[in-house]
């Protein structure tokens, strides 16, 4: 007779793992019936010859041990239907040891669950509060973040966005914005990122930070510019982005709870694999208006520091808005606003005034090898 | 599904046939080469928070990913992240296999995977996190480890004491009690070491020749520090 087996038997010359049986109970005791090809010998119990206590690593498993001529044989019972229908077909005499053992299980459940319980209510709690828009917790929690796993959730969010994307990987495009990134970083003080960009060949009106200092612009953007500096201009509100955590904020916000369980328990796996699920809205992120402000203003500080002329922002991001909103993808993840330009323009006016150093490349040649690269157009 | 590992030793790999429309569980990034006709699954259903939620109670998709053979038969190629050994168990339906994150590699179809919440006490002291992979059903399962894979055999009552970062699978019929190694818990606690797991039978735990805590550090002593 072959059955499906219900239970695991050790004991001398059995498997160390246990070996598969299966157990039927009867009014007088239970039979074993070995799975063919076992070691095992078919035999009846009677329920007199049982011991009966908890154990498994959960304490819920029923253990019965009883002696089989010279050897011991150990039985463990894990499904709870034929733990049950045993402790109903029973005698009385075993309840005692099995209500003990049944209150052992209870116990031990209970306080698993207890310490369990006020574990989830402090993450809970933190959770609430975060999603309830408290800042601080948010800027607690991302400073909490080590710059490894964000260049590694940037990594792997980075890899998948060009995955699907023509790379140009030379050229005079490459070469300028190569050259506007290198002026930039050289001008932030303590920099703990190592910027990557990336010229992606694409219509689109667009450019995007990921964190961990991953960059993306892509050549509509680069098409619609009239100088190098506007473009460096976008490429410094971009890297701010990123210095100031920004993706790092509004993931921890979206992802709350989760997120913040992630950090406390310090469970990197979990959280890059979260970021991951999420990876795609990642490039999509939408800015809050606080961030684009705080973006726009160390931007164009970084820009006068690397002395690259500073108003090629703002005449770049007021001719874009102006044109069609609508249609440029900049403004989708970097909403633009009348206050956000009245803001720049504040700020230039306070820069010191510098003596503004041009680029080594002719911005013409750069556009015009663009155009060649994209034979359609 | 059938399997055969190659180039056994410290650096295998395990070759998966798959018959049309089976699949195999792997660990994410497992994944070396494949047939044409083999898909790799990704689910998102439920949008946004059903899968939020159900990756938060179920752990699943953080640790594997499903490939079918959904275009025709056809085998995948699967290795591990680290050096070491690779052992393919048969599951018998009873037997069930805890296993900590980074020991699981693959199981065929009938095999069930579910994440489970340690006690709290073991998932501080126990080193393998506070989630641990719970591995039962039926079908061949994949495990490896870090350096050679090591089978102890415990019998009923019989005891073993295992350094925790050395563990990789124990059946659910042993169980376990966290322990210093030597005196002094402070010590213990602050050193990070000389915590061991104090096993009692019956049942089988598996083990790895090599620490990779131990390894990392040995490691980065010769690694550069940049300001
Ligand atoms: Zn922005």
């Amino acid at each position: 007779m072959s059955s499906i087996p219900n239970a695991l038997c050790f004991g001398d010359g059995l498997p160390a793992a246990g070996a598969p049986c299966h157990v039927v109970l009867s009014a007088d005791g239970l039979r074993l019936i070995p799975l063919e090809g076992s070691q095992l010998v078919e035999e009846s119990v009677a329920y007199s010859a049982l011991s009966v206590a908890a154990g498994g690593l959960d304490h819920d498993q029923l253990v019965l041990s009883w002696t089989t001529g010279a050897s011991a044989r150990t039985l463990y019972l894990k499904d709870p239907a034929l733990i049950v229908a045993f402790r109903r077909t029973a005698p009385p005499e075993l309840t005692a040891s099995l209500e003990r053992a049944a209150e052992h299980v209870r116990r031990a459940r209970h306080s698993h669950r207890l310490v369990w319980g006020s574990a989830v209510g402090i993450v809970l709690g933190l959770g609430l509060l975060l999603w309830f828009g408290s800042d601080l917790i948010v800027e607690w929690a991302v400073a909490r973040i080590p710059i490894e796993w964000e260049q590694k959730l940037g990594e792997a969010v980075y890899q998948d966005a060009l995955s699907k994307e023509t790379v140009l990987k030379e050229g005079s495009a490459v070469g300028a914005v190569q050259e506007m990134t290198q002026r930039l970083t050289d001008k932030i003080p303590h920099n703990p990122y190592k910027f990557q960009v990336s010229v992606v060949q694409s219509p689109v009106v667009n450019a995007f930070a990921l964190p961990g200092g991953y960059v993306v612009v892509y050549t509509g953007l680069m098409k619609k510019a009239e100088s190098g500096e506007e473009v460096a201009g976008v490429l410094s509100h971009e890297l701010n982005h990123v210095l100031q955590r920004h993706g790092l904020e509004r993931m921890v916000k979206m992802l709350g709870l989760a997120a913040v369980a992630s950090i406390v328990l310090g469970d990197q796996q979990g959280l890059i694999g979260l970021a991951k699920e999420l990876g795609l809205n990642l490039v999509t992120l939408k800015f809050g208006r606080e961030q684009e402000t705080e973006a726009d203003v160390t931007g164009i500080r970084l820009l006068s520091d690397a002395r690259i002329a500073p108003d090629g922002m703002i005449g770049f991001f007021e001719r874009l808005s102006e044109k069609d909103k609508a249609r440029v993808e900049l403004f989708s993840t970097h909403p633009m606003s009348a206050a956000r330009a009245e803001r720049l323009k504040a700020e230039l006016a306070a820069l010191p005034k510098r003596s503004p150093e041009p680029f080594s490349f002719d911005w013409k040649n750069v556009q015009e090898s663009l155009a060649k690269s994209e034979p359609n157009k | 599904m059938k399997s055969e590992i190659l180039y056994p030793g410290a650096f295998p790999m395990v070759r998966v046939y798959l018959a049309d429309g089976e699949t195999v569980k792997a660990e994410s990034g497992a994944m070396v080469a494949a047939s044409p006709t083999i898909d790799i699954e990704s689910k998102m259903e439920g949008g946004f928070l059903g899968a939020l939620s159900r990756k938060m109670l179920s752990g699943e998709k953080f640790f594997f990913q499903t490939l079918r053979a959904s275009r025709g038969a056809g085998e995948v190629l699967l290795a591990p992240t680290v050096p070491g050994e690779i052992v393919v168990m048969d599951l018998d339906g009873v037997n069930e296999y805890m296993v900590q994150k980074d020991g699981f590699l693959a199981g065929a179809e009938g095999v069930k995977i579910e994440s489970k919440m340690q006690s709290l006490t073991r998932g501080l002291l126990g080193g393998e996190g506070f989630f641990i992979l719970k591995i039962s059903g039926t079908g061949q399962l994949m495990l490896n480890s870090f350096g050679a894979i090591h089978k102890i055999e415990l019998k009923p009552n019989e005891e073993y004491i295992v350094d925790n970062s050395h563990l990789v699978a124990w059946t659910s019929t042993t169980t376990y009690n966290i322990e210093k190694a030597s005196s002094g818990w402070i010590a213990s606690l602050t050193s990070g070491e000389g915590l061991v797991c104090r096993f009692r039978g019956p049942g089988v735990v598996y083990i790895q020749s090599r620490n990779p805590g131990s390894f990392g550090n040995w490691i980065r002593q010769f690694i550069p520090v940049s300001e």
